[in-house]
This record gives structure tokens, C-alpha cells and sequence, in this order.
């Protein structure tokens, strides 16, 4: 009798063959993209959409063509922190055209569209048990989305992932291994295992992480002048380069509720805008190592 | 899934698929030495987990060679927009807005899977900008104000 792998096809609906159309239709529509940068942790509530906003103005402000798209359904900050919460998804040339702020970053976030504290829902013919399907839909909707969206030409897209680990992973082989990540942390040791279990996740797949990004680290003091620890020395080293330290500054919060950028004089966008570079820096170098 | 006629060790082919009714799939097969037919009958949760990879079942080897976002709106269109529960509740927001003809062959070339959560937040902004009628101008409006 015959085994599944002796019969060419599926009997009419070719899924095998539709998924890889979907993949070729994303590979075409980011034909344009030079580097896809995903910004991601394992950890939550450590800064991934504020550092993600951040980057991409700083590299904005070396010159470089950016978008984010926002993959965080459940939490979609990148509309707020653009500023683009009210602009809506208009057609364009090709598929959707692209939101871009008042310094020309593009933003695709479903926070363009949703009320702030409304959820992302999803039809369903189940009846709840939304664990069942509800990540596959999410992976399939990214997909319609970078496939479905005029990206145009890009120096940089990055990528807000939502946190989990073990998510981080599934994204890492969903956008494949020419998408780089780069990990946020805060100093606690809480966190930094977290994001260690992420990097050990990460290893199994063909995923190139460039470093991690030290959100929190210490705060500037404008009486002394100088950045005090926010927290306890943390004992776990990450296996991984540090691209930056960035201090907590109320200002970087404040600004991104308003959606406008941090001040650059301000102690938080002097570091992100050093750990841009060397991002920058680093992703250039790979491409000439490559050549 | 595949599946195989035992008796002629032949794989069955798809006749035809209708679409889900109260969340089931009936999928028809048959064998094409003996012509004998089976049906596939899914569950709702079985039906939900082939929506949720976005593609389409029935047969039709074409609409499987198909690429770019307009083929894979279409391939879509089996699941139809994943958000339309949430949209007829979001819809009641932005009533009294209308469309010109010109404006909504325009919405055509997004793909389908957002089109009605697209025109909703369109209608949001014509209303929250206080035009009550959408047209290409509101659109190119808008375009202008985003950078788009």
C-alpha cells in the first residue's frame, strides 16, 4: 500500500503548495527591504516597543529608510508610539500603502485601526478554545500582511515581537534566517534569564542574533550627574554582545505616549543612538562579509 | 492529509468542498480507477485550524499557482475576513458615512482579508475629519496627512 510520501500532491487543494505561494508572495513583496531587524525578548514589560520606536528613529536619523511592522497583535503599541494611531489602512499602488509619521517612518500596526482598549478578535466556527488555532492565525494574518503591504524600498524593517521564548523561536522561523534579532533586557536577574532561555531557544534554529540591548540601566541623576544603578548587579552573563545601556528616562515614556521622539540631547537617545549605530555597523559588516 | 483508496492502492481526488456550514467542511473524494467516494466530514475545530493557515480548500489546482497579495487575498476569501464579528460591532461607531463608487472599486486593491477593517477605519476617519461622503479626494486626504 502506498505511504503519504508515494502520493504527489494532497487530492485537489494543494495546501502544501498555497503555503509556498504565500512565502514567495512575502518573499516579493520585501524584495525591496536591505536588512529585516526583529526586536524581540522573551521577557515582557521590558521595553521591546519603546526600544523598537527608538531604534527606528535613530536610524532614521543616520539617513536610513525605515518601517516597523508591528507583530505584537495582542499589544500593538507601535501606531501610539509613531503617532500614527488615527491614521487609517488606505489601497495603494500595490496591496496597502504604507503609514509613514512626520519623520518618514513607516508603521503597519493594527493599533492604527483598533480602539486602545479594544482586543484583536478573531471569527471562529469552534466555539472558544482559542488556544487551538488562535497562534496559527496570527502567524497567517503576519503573512497576508508582508505579503500584502507596498513596503517599497527599505534600508531597515523591524520587527516588534511579543514576548515569550519560546514565541521568539516560532518567530525567528517564520521570518527565517535572514531576519536578525537583536533581545531586550532590564538588568534584573529575573529578566536576564529570561532572555538567556530565549538566546538558548534561538540556538536550534539557523537564527543570527546580533546582541542585546541593556533597557533600564541605571537612571541619570541630574543632581550629580550621573546614572545610578536602578538595580542589584545581576550574576548571569549573556552569551551574547551588548549593543547598548540605555538609562531610564521618564522622557523616553513621555514622548512615546505622545508619539513624538525623546529629545536627542536627552541621556536615553545619546545611548540609543550609539547602539543604533553600532547595530547599523554590525549589519553592514555582515553584508560585506557576505560579498 | 491524503487519502487512498485501499482497494486500488490509487489516491483519492477532490470533487468538491462545501463551505463550512455551522463549522463543518464536507469534503468529497473519489478514486479515480474505481470512482468510489468517500466524504470528509470535519469539526469545528478542525475546520478553524485549516482557516487559520489562510488557505483555501476545494479543488482547483489553479488557485494554488496563483502569487503575489491578490491571489492570496482570494485564497482567502474561504475563511473570508478573519475579523468580521469585531467590525459589525466596531461598524455602529461610524454610521451615516457613505461611499462613492469610485471610492470603493478603490478599496478593491486591498487585500481582502483587511478590506473590511480598512474601510471601517476610513469611515472612522472621514467621520472624526467631518466628510460624510468618501471619496477618492478624502482618500488622497488622508494619503497626504500619513505619507502614504
Amino acid at each position: 500500500m502506498k505511504s503519504y510520501f508515494d502520493i504527489t500532491g494532497d487530492g485537489g487543494s494543494q495546501v502544501v503548495a498555497q503555503v509556498e505561494a504565500q512565502q514567495q508572495a512575502i518573499a516579493d513583496a520585501l524584495a525591496g527591504v536591505r536588512y529585516k531587524l526583529a526586536v524581540a525578548s522573551g521577557k515582557g514589560g521590558v521595553g521591546k516597543s519603546t526600544m523598537t520606536m527608538a531604534l527606528a528613529r535613530a536610524l532614521r536619523h543616520e539617513g536610513q529608510k525605515v518601517a516597523i511592522l508591528d507583530g505584537d497583535f495582542n499589544g500593538p503599541c507601535q501606531a501610539r508610539l509613531a503617532g500614527l494611531e488615527t491614521a487609517p489602512w488606505i489601497p495603494g499602488e500595490r496591496g496597502l500603502a504604507l503609514p509613514h509619521n512626520r519623520e518618514g517612518i513607516g508603521v503597519l500596526s493594527f493599533g492604527s485601526l483598533l480602539p486602545e482598549a479594544r482586543p484583536l478578535e478573531f471569527d471562529s466556527v469552534a466555539q472558544g478554545d482559542e488556544q487551538t488555532w488562535r497562534a496559527t492565525r496570527e502567524f497567517a494574518t503576519l503573512a497576508q500582511l508582508m505579503a500584502g503591504v507596498d513596503w517599497g524600498t527599505l534600508d531597515v524593517l523591524l520587527f516588534d515581537l511579543p514576548p515569550g521564548a519560546e514565541r521568539t523561536r516560532q518567530f525567528a522561523q517564520f521570518l527565517g534566517a535572514d531576519t536578525v534579532f537583536v533581545l531586550v533586557t532590564i538588568p534584573s536577574d529575573l529578566s536576564r534569564g529570561v532572555v538567556a532561555r530565549s538566546i538558548s531557544a534561538l540556538e536550534s534554529s539557523d537564527t543570527r542574533v546580533l546582541g542585546y540591548v541593556e533597557n533600564m540601566a541605571g537612571y541619570y541623576c541630574r543632581g550629580c550627574s550621573e546614572v545610578r544603578p536602578l538595580f542589584p548587579a545581576s550574576a548571569i552573563e549573556l552569551p551574547i554582545p551588548c549593543l547598548g545601556a540605555i538609562p531610564f528616562d521618564p522622557e523616553l515614556a513621555a514622548s512615546g505616549d505622545r508619539g513624538e521622539a525623546t529629545p536627542p540631547d536627552h541621556p536615553a537617545a545619546v545611548e540609543i543612538a550609539k547602539t543604533a549605530r553600532q547595530i547599523l555597523e554590525s549589519l553592514n559588516a555582515s553584508t560585506s562579509s557576505q560579498s | 492529509m491524503k487519502f487512498l483508496c485501499v482497494s486500488c492502492d490509487e489516491p483519492m481526488k477532490l470533487q468538491s468542498a462545501k463551505p463550512p456550514e455551522d463549522g463543518s467542511i464536507n469534503a468529497l473524494f473519489s478514486c479515480p480507477t474505481c470512482s468510489h467516494q468517500i466524504a470528509m466530514l470535519t469539526n469545528p475545530h478542525e475546520t478553524q485550524l485549516v482557516q487559520s493557515l489562510g488557505v483555501k480548500i476545494g479543488p482547483g489546482e489553479a488557485a494554488a499557482q496563483g502569487d503575489g497579495a491578490e491571489s492570496m487575498a482570494a485564497r482567502a476569501e474561504a475563511g473570508g475576513c478573519p475579523f468580521s464579528g469585531m467590525i459589525a460591532e466596531m461598524e455602529s461607531r461610524d454610521g451615516g458615512v457613505t461611499w462613492t463608487e469610485d471610492a470603493l472599486a478603490r478599496l478593491e486593491r486591498i487585500p481582502d482579508f483587511v478590506r473590511p477593517m480598512a474601510k471601517q477605519g476610513i469611515e472612522h476617519y472621514a467621520k472624526t475629519n467631518g466628510h460624510a461622503l468618501i471619496d477618492d479626494a478624502v482618500m488622497e486626504e488622508a494619503r497626504g496627512r500619513f505619507g502614504m
